[in-house]
């Protein structure tokens, strides 16, 4: 059966944005990797804590006005590997 | 907030010269102002703001009244929000919504309460009225959505609302679709066209694109107008335009990155750094931006801003207070953070130390925060509760020491009990003992000093902290059902409270009354409730001493005595009312609560005139318990009226609507419909609930239950009982409790019973001592039920096979008025079917058919002539 996200754990996301954003804005988004792809997009990665990290960082995205493709949890508890 | 802030908040931007024209998109929202809602719903960007601006000023020369206003983060609190509100409306409409005002000032009034007299004065004002909720996206708080709803499904005709907002906000936006009352723009529709991108270069910026230069720019930016404006700014002066318009066009960066990039190159040194520095302040003003930069001409630099197009926009007409566009000052801060992030910090710090030497603690407090000065923004909470709490900012209060972490709060006391005081003014149980515990550590010097040094930024709190925890901790026992524990600590707190600490004085001798309640001591109850009061008065918080006074009369009436009840009540009312023309929440309770007492003297008319008023109030105007307590008393009349299957129709309704608050529930609803089926004679119904509640003769007895116990006692009484021993011991726990209410219902029960049970001398003197004590304190009613008045039944004097009751009669009499029947049904306080009802009933017992037959029968046989009563 497939592992579901518990929302008040941590969780490895990718969120994928069209356009691509410079590696400086790192920063802005509290150190989480920042990678080009090829397509055009960009895809924004790392752990965030619970939920609400996660929507405090989709409304930031929000505020560049970059279009969002897809937000996917990829590990859903990585601490009790 | 500084009421210069709340000015820059309030400020509608201007046209600005040489816009493109959007005719198309201000029709839309001329035509939109037909509807109830316009959603202007699109990213950072799009230029949502701007066309607003435009139209707004296109309505307002057009006539209608314009209000305006730009919300924030710090918006997201009820009382806050409806307050801007308010503030934006008044500003077109001077001293609208000054009812409403007043409400958001007293504790918990729901949004609706708040609500329902500012829509009314709205609805009353002529001609049109357009409010602007500019950006919000920025409210989160499901409270204000709820009022919004409200709002929005009450909106007056001549009201029109514009929300600008980068995502759809949490309002029913399907059913108004449905219904057509919504107007939407989208980002389809505010995208610049091929046409509007090629006036706005070749018009407004001075160049001379070619159309293919336009289509590229265009596809490029996907119309978006904030990258069509930064590339405008990019391509002024440059020789080389076809070839910066190639270097973009095919690439993927992020848009506003890249342009942003290109503005910032073209600017100096000097105007660079102040742009990165500044981008920190959500509002700026010369002085600020000196402070941050530590240079002078900070005013000079913002005009030279604006005047160049720098995303910089104005928010008075003084020019005195700008903020930057939201997606420019993001993208400078991504800058400043990336290339020099040991500053921001600083900056912070910076900005910090002028907002606080400029009075808004609010503000200075965020920059703390943001700057990671946690230390600094604890002091700075410190400092801000007294005039936080005061303007019930308890939700910001608890959003700032939620933000501060706990190894921070525990060494600071005065934090900690705040944050238990929070807590308490929720509801919430869970972590108030831990918070009083950090608290009272540095209280009693407990601590060791190989824990760490208290801090404390307020010393004055600090002083009165013992008294200030004793009340959190009396609230935390009364919460816990801990009634001795409750009053030893507010007694505590009594004695430690400072004097003129009109507020925590208050506190604790309310918590004290309740507690005395309770326990059953009604004298030292009344005491200490008439002490809360005075001080509640004092502190200002008047709602608070109504909702004392209806305590204190609910004590008054269990003693007997019905005038000091009555006096509560209209002092009560007199609060209430005597504010300069607006009427506090709770009026509607006092009407309710001088009704019970004008028919417990029989006086049914008088009772039944100010449910009236309390209706004509609204629901809203009550307090929580008013709902269920209005019903009790209109149930009591109809009951007085002979209508008990009104009466419990009622009742079933009070029920549901009961609320459970900290007074003792010495009626509940359940006996009180148990007594009305005892009167309709529907005993097994009365029994069950016998059974349900638990209550048996062989009870132990206490003031709590004696409603429910004497209730029992009709019951018994009503079943053919001669049940007298237990009548006996009420009898005594009354008196010993000086409840001379329930002493004088009690002996007149205890007469029927010991008539029935052939104890006629013991009958007359319970009957006589019942007659002697009520009399001097007003009772008729109690007497009267049990059939002891001396009044002949209305029956005796009608010539009629089926006599009309009491309330047949009344309508009887409006009949014979000019009123229509929804008239009379309003004027009686039934319903229409109610009405049809009576109506039914008199045409049969008179044996007629029409209104104009009833009349003229009723006045042949003398029933319209001298058979008003109380009136």
């Amino acid at each position: 059966m497939r592992e579901t996200p518990n929302p008040h754990e941590p969780g490895r996301y990718e969120i994928h944005l069209q356009g691509h954003l410079n590696s400086r804005w790192t920063a802005w988004f509290d150190g989480l990797t920042l990678s080009r792809e090829s397509d055009g997009t960009t895809v924004i990665s790392g752990l965030i804590v619970d939920q609400a990290a996660l929507h405090g960082l989709l409304q930031k995205i929000r505020n560049t006005g970059l279009p969002l493709i897809c937000v996917t949890c990829v590990e859903p508890n990585p601490a009790s590997r | 907030m500084a009421t210069g802030l709340l000015q820059t908040k309030l400020y509608a931007p201007r046209r600005r010269r040489g816009l493109v024209p959007r005719p198309q998109l201000t029709d839309l929202l001329a035509r939109g102002a037909e509807t109830k809602l316009t959603l202007v719903s699109a990213p950072a960007g799009f230029g949502k703001t701007t066309l607003l601006a435009e139209w707004l000023s296109e309505a307002a020369e057009a006539g209608s009244a314009t209000a305006w206003l730009s919300l924030d983060v710090g918006d997201n609190e009820p009382a806050v929000f409806w307050s801007h509100v308010i503030a934006a409306l008044q500003g077109a409409l001077p001293g609208v919504g000054t009812t409403a005002l007043a409400l958001l000032g007293s504790s918990g009034a729901p949004a609706a309460a708040v609500l329902a007299p500012l829509i009314n004065e709205l609805a009353a004002v002529p001609g049109q009225v357009v409010l602007v909720l500019d950006d919000y996206h920025a409210i989160d708080a499901p409270e204000i959505h709820d009022g919004m709803a409200f709002f929005l499904e009450h909106l007056p005709a001549n009201l029109h609302l514009v929300i600008t907002t980068r995502m759809d906000p949490a309002l029913p936006l399907a059913r108004l679709r449905a219904r057509g009352e919504l107007t939407e723009i989208r980002a389809a529709d505010l995208r610049f066209t091929p046409d509007e991108a090629a006036a706005y270069f070749n018009g407004t910026m001075g160049l001379a694109l070619t159309d293919a230069n336009v289509a590229d720019l265009e596809r490029r930016t996907e119309g978006w107008i904030a990258a069509l404006q930064l590339a405008g700014l990019s391509m002024q002066g440059r020789d080389d335009i076809a070839g910066f318009i190639a270097g973009f066009a095919g690439d993927d960066r992020y848009i506003v990155d890249y342009l942003v990039e290109e503005v910032l190159h073209r600017q100096s040194e000097q105007v660079r750094t102040f742009l990165l520095e500044t981008s920190i302040l959500t509002r700026l003003t010369g002085s600020l931006c000196d402070a941050v930069t530590l240079q002078a001409g900070g005013k000079a630099t913002l005009e030279a801003l604006e005047r160049g197009n720098l995303f910089l926009v104005p928010l008075d007409d003084r020019r005195q207070w700008y903020r930057y566009h939201h997606l420019f000052a993001d993208v400078l801060r991504v800058r400043l953070l990336d290339e020099r992030p040991s500053m921001a910090h600083e900056l912070h710090r910076r900005a910090c130390e002028w907002h606080e030497a400029h009075g808004d603690r609010p503000e200075a407090i965020r920059h703390a925060m943001a700057g990671g000065d946690l230390a600094r923004a604890a002091d700075l909470v410190e400092l801000a509760i007294p005039a936080t709490v005061q303007a019930r900012g308890e939700a910001k209060l608890r959003q700032w020491l939620e933000a501060l972490p706990d190894e921070l709060l525990k060494f600071r006391p005065v934090l900690s009990n705040a944050y238990a005081g929070t807590l308490l003014s929720r509801g919430e149980l869970a972590g108030v003992e831990q918070r009083l515990q950090d608290a009272e550590r540095w209280i009693d010097g407990r601590a060791d000093a190989g824990i760490g040094e208290m801090v404390v930024a307020d010393a004055a709190a600090f002083r009165q902290l013992p008294g200030s925890v004793a009340v959190h901790r009396a609230g935390q026992a009364l919460m816990l059902g801990d009634v001795a524990a409750t009053v030893a600590h507010a007694r505590r707190a009594f004695d430690l409270v400072s004097a003129d600490d009109h507020r925590a004085r208050g506190g604790a001798a309310g918590l004290l009354a309740l507690a005395a309640w309770r326990g059953g001591d009604l004298e030292a109850a009344s005491g200490w409730y008439t002490a809360a009061m005075a001080s509640l008065a004092r502190a200002g918080h008047l709602s608070d001493v109504i909702g004392c006074g209806l305590a204190l009369a609910d004590i008054r009436l269990a003693q007997g005595r019905l005038a000091e009840a009555l006096t509560v009540y209209e002092r009560g009312l007199t609060l209430a009312t005597g504010q300069g023309g607006r009427v506090l929440r709770g009026a509607a309770d006092m009407h309710v609560g001088i009704s019970t007492i004008f028919l417990e003297r029989d006086n049914i008319a008088g009772a039944r005139q100010h449910l009236i008023q309390a209706d004509e109030l609204g629901e809203d105007n009550g307090l929580p318990q008013n709902a269920y307590r209005s019903r009790v008393a209109l149930a009591a009349v109809r009951r007085a009226e002979g209508d008990l299957h009104g009466a419990l129709e009622l009742l079933t309704a009070a029920e549901r609507l009961y609320v459970n608050d900290f007074s003792p529930d010495v009626r509940p609803v359940a006996a009180v419909k148990a007594r009305v089926l005892i009167a309709a004679g529907r005993l097994a119904e009365a029994a069950d609930w016998a059974r349900a509640s638990g209550v048996a003769v062989a009870d132990e007895l206490s003031y709590i239950r004696e409603f429910e116990h004497i209730t029992l006692a009709r019951l018994l009484l009503a079943q053919g009982a001669h049940e007298t021993a237990l009548l006996e011991r009420l009898l005594t726990a009354a008196e010993n409790g000086g409840r001379n209410g329930s002493v004088i219902e009690i002996l007149v029960l205890l007469a029927s019973a010991r008539r029935a049970a052939g104890d006629a001398a013991g009958g007359r003197a319970a009957l006589g001592r019942a007659m002697a004590m009520a009399g001097p304190a007003g009772y008729v009613r109690n007497v009267a039920d049990e059939g002891a008045s001396a009044t002949p039944p209305t029956s005796a004097r009608q010539p009629l096979v089926e006599p009309l009751s009491e309330r047949e009669l009344d309508v009887l009499r409006l009949l014979a008025s000019d009123l229509d029947g929804p008239d009379i049904a309003h004027e009686l306080y039934v319903s229409l079917n109610t009405l049809r009802t009576h109506t039914k009933n008199i045409f049969s017992k008179l044996g007629v058919n029409s209104r104009r037959e009833a009349v003229r029968r009723a006045s042949e046989i003398g029933l319209l002539t001298g058979t008003g009563r109380g009136r």
